[in-house]
């Protein structure tokens, strides 16, 4: 009798006890890890992933297509075959091998100093002695909020006096002081970086007789990987995708960087569309091609380094 | 003797800081400091390019009372691209907050998205995105199916908000590409809560809606500050924006006015959001006491 009583009393508490597990695994003991928090939390990722691709998903099929394809209405998103002569159309209207040497050219330089001159401005501001440091600090966050275009015509007065009007290295030079696109941010974004290290690092090496350069380029500057890695990439996609300096300082007729380039696309087309060189509708796939072929190079290595990038801006505190 | 010493220590590392942020002042100086001060000397003047030289005549105010008093190209350009950013500016940075507190979850292929998330970064700065807007890509189509444009016309009449709103709308998920970097000092932010805060308040026995207000929300409270300035500095300074055609039309002292005109309305816009963000945290301070 007792036996029994005890057996479907422990059965009892046994099924007791896999309901909750099942409750656990589907619910979760927190809200945050069951099995339909998850599930939730899945669907509103993607569908907001697809809706954030779907533009550039469009561009991707609509250069493909083929003329039949893009006046048949039941095409929207599988194109009956690949047709690459619009990306070689872009490909040609773009110049594209000189301009993506051209745009690889400053995009690389720029980025590059700009991790070297940033990276100094910012380690002083973290961690060294300067005088005037309040101003200084203020003075960067001015660089910050002016925009552009409030200082756009002393500058382009200024690069024809010294007869560098219509030269790419316009678009060079302020970086190598810190400055060119959003090189305030940058400053700030190394000095954030610089904070976060312990000071004990600079008084060993003091001790040791290191001068401040000395100690920057052999420990410090190594140190910054990550915010190097940051300030790199963002400078490089920036500067890469910049219109409005190559658009005032360079001459619409010479040498441009891709971006730029790609403005004219619009004008070139319109051209050929009046002369009858193609029918209106085929400029939108040749633009999408264009589009393609100019990000494509970024996009490229952004999918090499976003991993070490995501991580790295973690680190680096981009953060007040 | 000794004191001596430490002053010469002192002023060698003032030295040193002065060497490593010389460079930047100088930068300064000639790229932004010298530009700013010539623009604003030429706002005060007409410009005139001779064959051999620059002629400045001082006109004072002229320019600017021209342009706030009698001129339509400030009002007819600016003014709906500030109604479009003050709209952009709280989707974006609420779409981005919510993402970034989602991709914190701890999932299976939480880098793929995050991933995706931050792909607009690379190309939403420029000539594409432009290109994308003129194709009418980035719709999400809802305001045809619903016909909400109608809906849209009678709700809002001919206020001058009517334009503007259904711009946005018409590039909605290109308004979301605007949140990358955004995202990015969110997911950082997040970081710094640390998990013990979460843990006890799980103890104490609140809900995730609790722990939300309680808990991330204040500690995210600075990062949402930097992410209105910067996404209000980020929309102004865009390529994109309408003032860039008005600069480059060849009265250089007009044109300076207009762009200190510009750097003023930021400033101002700057104010408000500072203001507004310090009153809703105030009140959310109070509420959640």
């Amino acid at each position: 009798m007792r036996t029994i009583l005890s057996d479907v009393k422990g059965r009892r508490f046994l099924t007791k006890r896999r309901v909750r597990q099942m409750r656990n695994v589907v619910l979760g003991k927190e809200i945050n890890q069951g099995l339909v928090f998850k599930l939730i939390l899945y669907a509103v990722l993607i569908i907001t992933s697809y809706i954030y691709m779907n533009p550039m998903l469009k561009m991707l099929v609509k250069m493909v297509m083929n003329v039949k394809d893009l006046v048949d209405p039941t095409v929207t998103w599988v194109p009956s075959s690949i047709y690459l002569g619009h990306v070689a159309e872009a490909w040609k209207l773009l110049n594209y091998e000189n301009s993506l040497m051209i745009s690889l050219f400053i995009a690389v330089s720029v980025a590059v100093l700009h991790c070297i001159s940033c990276g100094l401005a910012g380690y002083a501001l973290a961690r060294l002695d300067v005088p005037f440091k309040r101003t200084i600090f203020f003075l960067l966050m001015l660089a910050f909020i002016i925009p552009p275009q409030v200082i756009i015509l002393p500058t382009i007065m200024f690069y024809t006096k010294l007869g560098l009007n219509g030269h790419l290295v316009t678009l060079i030079l302020p970086s190598i002081f810190g400055f060119g696109v959003k090189g305030a941010l940058f400053v700030v974004i190394f000095r954030q970086f610089f904070m976060t290290h312990s000071k004990s690092l600079e008084e060993a090496a003091r001790i040791d007789g290191a001068t401040a350069l000395k100690f920057y380029f052999r420990v410090m500057f190594p140190l910054a990987r990550p915010a190097i890695l940051v300030v790199f990439l963002f400078s490089f996609v920036w500067t890469w995708n910049d219109t409005y300096y190559p658009r005032m300082f360079l001459s619409p007729t010479g040498d441009m960087p891709l971006a730029m380039k790609m403005t004219f696309i619009d004008t070139a087309l319109g051209q050929f569309i009046q002369n009858g060189g193609f029918p209106e509708y085929v400029a939108e796939p040749i633009k999408m091609g264009a589009s393609f072929l100019t990000i494509l190079p970024p996009v490229l290595i952004y999918l090499f380094a976003q991993r070490y990038f995501i991580e790295s801006v973690e680190r680096t505190g981009l953060v007040e | 003797m000794r004191r001596k010493r430490m002053l010469t220590a002192r002023s060698l590392r003032k030295l040193e800081g002065s060497l490593f942020i010389a460079p930047w002042v100088f930068g300064f100086i000639a790229f932004l400091g010298f530009p700013l001060l010539f623009s604003l000397y030429m706002s005060f003047h007409t410009v005139k390019i001779l064959p051999n030289k620059v002629a400045y005549d001082f006109v004072g105010l002229k320019f600017y009372r021209e342009i706030i008093l009698n001129s339509s190209a400030l009002y007819d350009k600016l003014i709906p691209y500030f109604q479009e950013v003050v709209l952009m500016v709280p989707v974006i940075v609420i779409f981005a907050l919510m993402i970034s507190i989602l991709l914190n979850q701890k999932l299976y292929g939480r880098f793929l998205f995050r991933a995706i998330f931050f792909l607009p970064v690379i190309f939403s700065t420029g000539a594409v995105l432009l290109q994308f807007i003129n194709q009418g890509e980035g719709n999400l189509g809802f305001l045809e199916r619903f016909e909400l444009g109608g809906y849209l016309d009678t709700f809002l009449g001919d206020s001058s908000w009517a334009k503007p709103v259904k711009e946005v709308l018409n590039h909605f998920v290109l308004v979301l590409w605007y949140s990358g970097v955004q995202i990015l000092i969110f997911l950082a932010g997040l970081q710094t809560i640390s998990t013990s805060a979460y843990e006890s308040a799980r103890i104490d026995g609140a809900t995730p809606w609790e722990v939300f207000w309680k808990i991330t929300l204040p500690a995210m409270s600075p990062f949402i500050l930097l992410n209105l300035i910067y996404t209000v500095v980020d929309m102004f300074t865009f390529p994109s924006n309408p003032v860039i055609e008005l600069v480059n039309t060849g009265n250089y002292g007009f044109n300076s006015a207009l762009a200190w005109i510009y750097f003023f309305i930021i400033i101002i816009f700057l104010g408000l959001v500072i203001l507004i963000y310090s009153f809703m945290n105030r009140r959310h301070a109070k509420t959640y006491a």
